[in-house]
């Protein structure tokens, strides 16, 4: 198994275009090592992505950029995702109690494993497009469409999510994060992000309801019918309850760690508690 | 094999590494360090804890041929030259341990929190060390270690 | 009548607090390599049942590096059930050969490999070849126990012969019962879990092994590989290092015996360290039990009558045929029958856990009884108080029955020395605020929208050692300066038991505890001691070690009395002095009498105590416990959660609070994951575990649970050193009744562990909530 640690894009696109898929790109290293035993036969070459400076978080025309190789906890301590628009992100980084792992892993580690992590499901939530990057440049999908299933995404041979961009929030746009877990240091079993427009007068103007971790998809997914509820409406709890009554149009997983039943009864619960932390907000 | 230099508890150490290998490993195996203790090789138990550049991270979760360019401290290079570190102090005078497999790590992110935030809330000193099991139940009294080591730094 | 002491009862530092707060304490993986040590791995069944019909390691041996590789075709088998006690064949789960041609259970060992280093045995492992014949496996224990069920394994059958305890006559007592109260009970699969991997090293010097692993049974491990191996003890030392949490995991197991054998065969030593997967999967987990209880009351709530069947799932290799404890024992009735039953089946062996017996039955039992109580309305404190055991009460089902009538054909009967379950259960009672709390059978002690609170209590005992532990050996040696150097086989897994033997002796030698050095772990070095389980530490071994701590005492005064031209009965010691009773000024340093030359010998004294010291049985000193749960089940997300946890608990003289009190929290933390959220999961088809590490098996960590509070009723017990019993074990035992009841009173639905949102949601929907 080869090591590079490449300091320019070019040459790391070089080298996972010649690698192909025996090609990791590694980061926070936590995936990597985390499945390394599975991964050995696989992969030939290992390339840090560090050294290519994607770590910052920045706003540029009014859009919200983040390096893919930026940390949780970056994005915990920074003043731009923790607070104002985009707190959103200290918000779901709070609800992963793992603080080591915090300062290990990075965005484009979480929206590139796509499964049991929190960071997609908020992203789905606020639209967030991946930045991938290439020898023949850069493309930008939409969360939505990066990921086809459970560890598989958009990215093709040769590629690598160099950043992630969100466009700027509506205004009086107001986010909430839920989890459901086993223990308070675990995978997520449930996660849900909302983000909410709100007119003046309280209308809904836009609403995103994103789960993830329990869906059968393995991937996050909005639940269409508890944004309809919301939108052009005035929010209160009984909308809410009827909202998030409305989301088990997501269908569940079922597996040893939780049965699809018990999944949908938190997705539904996380749904009220992302929309009353959302409105809380105020 | 991938000839680097690791800088741990300020000396340099000079070591040959593949690139599965983590620095847990290399630490422990290599090195000789085995105050760093590898209970699950997934980070998933806390007890491989060790600072880089002051932050608390999983040494298992880290490949080692990565390591370079940083400072790394394990438990065993916090000790004074003549005395133990206040936490070191306070695990071992309230009982912060039962078999001790748990405790560098424990102690490892204790140092990081203190040194962040000095007057720490119980809930926080929790959230601190929530990465990592201590399947002896010792939790009571590792919060109580934690919180004393803050008093006696403050005073 | 409780003794004055200076050392006993203090939270005194655990003295190798500063060895693991700095990292220098070696744990079996810890210890540095020897010269030319190559490391081993094994290759695993991915069957839970199969013939190895072919396999072919040629291409593994042909790997530069590889020093050796065994697979059945070795025939390494050792003598079988030879030795005198069964013991040994469980501690190590009992198979025949040390790699079975026939695979009983998905992770049962195929091939072992040793190599120059991880990496090319890891490499070699993957270049074995092997073809499988696939054969029928069971799962289920009462599967496999029906007439023509395919056998478990190749040796015995699936079911052992029951351990039956009668008493009085049973269908008497049920005929005098007002109130006859059925039920049955399991459990989900609990692993201990601990966070060390263990790693066992040997190294053959000629015909004469050295072994290093972590254990809690230090002597065992000598002697299984001695009989295993056909060597004499003179052959094999065994060197034990602590262990990183053991909780009954680190006894012996069939991984030591691949390291020993591979070092011989290798000619070279070997190490081989188990992965996180192969100690959640391959060692040992709690025996799942299943448990038919039948209880027979009077109106007025007199216990007449009580019967119980208890199945274990002992897995492919277990080899239990009771639970090893009494406590069936923990309400006195005239009539009894207990039934043990020892099941085969094709999964993870199972075997002792902390705890071990008194949480399976005492749960069954504690469960049945709520229910006997809530037939005649009767409040479960008030119950209990009415019929719990009692100081002077017989040990109906006490395991040393069992072996009396094993070993020697006798029935005899064993006296309880003491109990305090009376203060526990009243005393406990008020520190959770029962009168206020409980508002009856199957009714929330509160209702706050969809929270709903409920409390619950329970009741358990275990045992403080069992006399056919063996006999324990202890020394104390005195330096020239009255420093003290104990040796001591006791095994040495988190529970403190280095400090409260060191304790016990600084106590007798009037010297502080900095003074004494405790060394362990050497077969050659120290005396036997028992197999550090069962909590028998401080109510057993500690007798050997007051007694060679007294033994030396006596030595001294005796050195100290020509000194001082008095009588050695005259004399006594006190802060490293020796001094004339009554004529506290007249004395000796202890380090001076020590170094200075005695005039007949023109040398100063040497003084070691000794003792080797078994324990009858006759008399059986138990802990006992009770514990008090309030919880909280919020019904909008079927979750549960802990309020206020109360344990009050008898272990006799608590010999180090601080001690005693971590072992009480780390039942309680323990024994709320078995309640919630530890659980292997078994995949229905195939046998193999689905959560082989902390990812997915959910140890409690420090933010799921509030700390529990914690009281001893401290009764002194006249048979144990100082006044003191056992803690260790039974710490876990009364917790699951307490939490489960608790559950009972806020649903109206009684759920077994582990109490999962899953089990909760179908309780609130059988509630129609």
């Amino acid at each position: 198994m080869e090591y590079y640690s490449p300091t320019e894009l070019n040459e790391a696109y070089a080298l996972l275009s010649k690698y192909g898929d025996a090609a990791i790109p590694v980061a926070g290293n936590t995936f990597f090592m985390g499945h390394r035993e599975e991964l050995f036969d696989e992969v030939e070459a290992v390339v840090n992505i560090k050294k290519l400076g994607l770590s910052y978080i920045k706003i540029e025309d009014d859009t919200l950029k983040i390096g893919a190789t930026t940390t949780l906890n970056e994005l915990f301590n920074h003043e731009i995702t923790s607070s104002g628009d985009y707190k959103i992100f200290a918000e779901t980084v709070n609800e992963l109690n793992i603080n080591e792992v915090r300062n290990m892993a990075t965005i484009g580690g979480e929206v590139c494993i796509a499964g049991e992590v929190d960071m997609p499901t908020t992203l789905l939530a606020y639209d967030a497009n991946i930045i991938i990057g290439g020898s023949n440049g850069t493309r930008s999908v939409s969360m939505q469409d990066f990921h086809l299933g459970y560890l598989n995404t958009a990215l093709e041979t040769g590629e690598m999510v160099v950043e992630v961009q969100l466009p700027k929030p509506i205004e009086n746009a107001r986010g909430g994060f839920s989890k459901f877990e086993r223990t308070a240091a675990d995978l997520p079993i449930v996660n849900v992000a909302v983000r909410l427009a709100l007119e003046n007068d309280g209308t809904c103007k836009e609403a995103r309801v994103s789960v993830g971790a329990a869906t059968l998809a393995g991937v996050p997914k909005r639940s269409i019918a508890a944004e309809e509820i919301l939108v052009n409406q005035k929010i209160d709890e009984a909308l809410i309850e009827k909202a998030a009554v409305a989301s088990n149009d997501v269908e569940c997983i079922n597996d040893f760690r939780a049965s699809s039943e018990l999944r949908a009864l938190w997705v539904k619960c996380g749904v009220e508690d992302a929309l009353k932390k959302a409105i809380a907000q105020g | 094999m991938n000839s680097i230099n690791l800088k741990i508890n300020g000396e340099d150490c000079p070591v040959d590494v593949k690139t599965h290998w983590s620095l847990a490993y290399v630490i422990r195996e290599k090195i000789g360090l085995t105050g760093t203790k590898t209970g699950c090789e997934m980070g998933t138990c806390g007890s491989c804890t060790i600072l880089m550049d002051g932050k608390p991270v999983f040494s298992c979760l880290r490949m080692a041929v990565d390591a370079e360019g940083h400072e790394w401290t394990t438990i065993e290079g916090i000790e004074g030259d003549d005395e133990l570190h206040p936490l070191q102090q306070t695990f071992i005078d309230d009982h912060g341990m039962q078999c001790g497999y748990c405790t560098p790590g424990m102690i490892i992110a204790a140092k990081a929190l203190l040194e962040e935030n000095p007057e720490p809330t119980e809930s926080e000193v929790r959230k601190a060390i929530a990465g990592h099991l201590c399947r002896c139940g010792t939790y009571v009294r590792i919060v109580k270690s934690i919180m004393n080591a803050a008093e006696i730094a403050r005073s | 009548m409780r003794d004055e002491t200076s050392i006993i009862g203090k939270s005194l530092p655990l003295i190798d607090g500063y060895e693991k707060v700095t990292g220098r304490l070696k744990y079996a993986g810890d210890i540095p390599p020897l010269q030319r040590m190559h490391y081993a791995k094994v290759l695993r069944s991915p069957y839970a049942h199969a013939k190895v019909v072919h396999i072919d390691t040629s291409a593994a041996e042909a790997l530069p590096g590889v020093s050796a590789v065994i697979t059945h075709k070795d025939e390494i088998t050792g003598k079988k059930k030879t030795c005198n006690s069964p013991w040994h064949d469980f501690s190590f789960n009992f198979r025949g050969p040390m790699i079975s041609q026939e695979v009983c259970y998905v992770g049962d060992e195929v091939a072992v490999v040793s190599a120059i280093d991880e990496d090319v045995a890891k490499e070699a492992i993957k270049l074995i070849e092997v073809e499988y014949e696939e054969l029928p496996a069971i799962f289920d224990m009462e599967e496999s126990i029906k007439p023509g069920a395919p056998q478990v394994h190749p040796w015995g059958p699936n079911a052992l012969d029951p351990s039956v305890f009668e008493w009085g006559d049973i269908e008497e007592g049920f005929k005098e019962a007002d109130h006859i109260i059925e039920n049955r009970i399991t459990m989900g699969n609990q692993q201990h879990a601990p966070l060390d991997r263990n790693s066992c090293m040997a190294h053959w010097e000629g015909d004469k092994v050295s072994i290093w692993t972590s254990t809690q049974a230090l002597f065992w491990i000598r002697d299984a590989v001695t009989e295993f191996f056909e060597l004499s003890p003179n052959k094999v030392r065994v060197h034990s290092t602590p262990t990183g949490g053991s909780f009954g995991l680190w006894w012996g197991n069939n991984f030591m015996f691949l390291a020993v054998a591979l070092a011989r065969k290798a000619k070279r030593p070997v190490r081989l360290i188990l992965t996180r997967d192969e100690v959640m999967t391959t060692v040992k987990r709690r025996e799942k039990p299943l448990i038919d209880a039948k209880i027979g009351i009077k109106k007025d709530g007199t216990m007449v009558s009580q019967s119980y069947r208890h199945l274990m799932d002992n897995g492919a290799y277990g080899n239990k045929f009771d639970p090893y404890q009494s406590v069936a024992d923990i309400y006195t009735t005239k009539h009894g029958r207990a039934e043990f039953i020892g099941v085969a089946t094709n999964l993870l062996p199972a075997g002792c856990m902390r705890g071990v017996g008194d949480l399976t039955l005492a749960y069954a039992m504690e469960q049945t009884i709520d229910m006997a109580a809530e037939k005649i309305g009767m409040d479960p404190v008030e119950f209990r108080l009415k019929n719990h055991w009692q100081t002077g009460d017989i040990c109906h089902t006490s395991q040393e029955v069992l072996f009396a009538k094993l070993l020697f054909n006798k029935t005899p009967e064993v006296e309880l020395t003491s109990s305090g379950l009376a203060e526990c259960i009243s005393k406990g009672a008020e520190k959770i605020g029962w009168k206020d709390k409980w508002k009856g059978w199957g009714k929330p002690s509160s209702v706050d929208g969809h929270k709903i609170r409920g409390v619950g209590m329970g009741i358990s005992t275990h045992i403080s050692g069992l006399a056919f532990f063996g006999f324990n050996g202890i020394t104390l040696k005195v330096n020239p300066d009255g420093t003290m150097v104990l040796t001591t086989g006791i095994g040495r897994m988190g529970q403190g038991g280095d400090t409260t033997q060191a304790m016990v002796a600084a106590e007798v030698m009037g010297v502080e505890l900095e003074d004494i050095n405790v060394v362990d772990g050497d077969t050659e070095v120290v005396g036997h001691t028992m197999v550090t389980f069962g909590s028998n530490g401080m109510h057993m071994v500690s007798r050997a070690t007051k007694a060679a701590a007294e033994h030396a005492k006596e030595q001294l005064l005796e050195f100290a009395a020509k000194e001082l031209e008095a009588n050695p009965e005259d004399l006594d010691i006190k802060n490293r002095r020796i001094y004339v009773k009554g004529t506290e000024d007249v004395g000796i340093e202890l380090k001076e009498l020590m170094s200075k030359p005695i005039y007949e010998y023109l040398a100063a004294p040497e003084v070691i105590g000794s003792a080797s010291k078994g324990v009858e049985f006759h008399k059986a000193g138990k802990m006992m416990m009770a514990d008090f749960a309030e919880i909280e089940i919020d019904t909008r997300t079927a979750q549960m959660k802990v309020i206020k946890f109360v344990a009050y608990h008898d272990s006799g003289t608590v010999v180090n609070p601080a001690v005693c009190e971590n072992q009480v929290a780390g039942g309680y933390y323990q024994s709320m994951g078995l309640c919630t959220t530890e659980n292997l999961v078994f995949d229905d088809e195939t046998g193999a575990i689905l959560n082989p590490n902390f990812m997915d098996y959910k140890v409690v960590g420090p933010m799921d649970m509030p700390d529990p509070e914690i009281y001893f009723g401290e009764v002194y017990d006249e048979d144990g050193p100082f006044g003191a019993k056992g803690i260790g074990e039974g710490v876990t035992c009364a917790v699951p009744i307490a939490i489960s009841s608790a559950v009972y009173n806020a649903l109206g639905v009684r759920i077994d562990p582990p109490m999962t949102p899953e089990k909760i949601l179908d309780a609130l929907k059988s509630k129609g909530r």
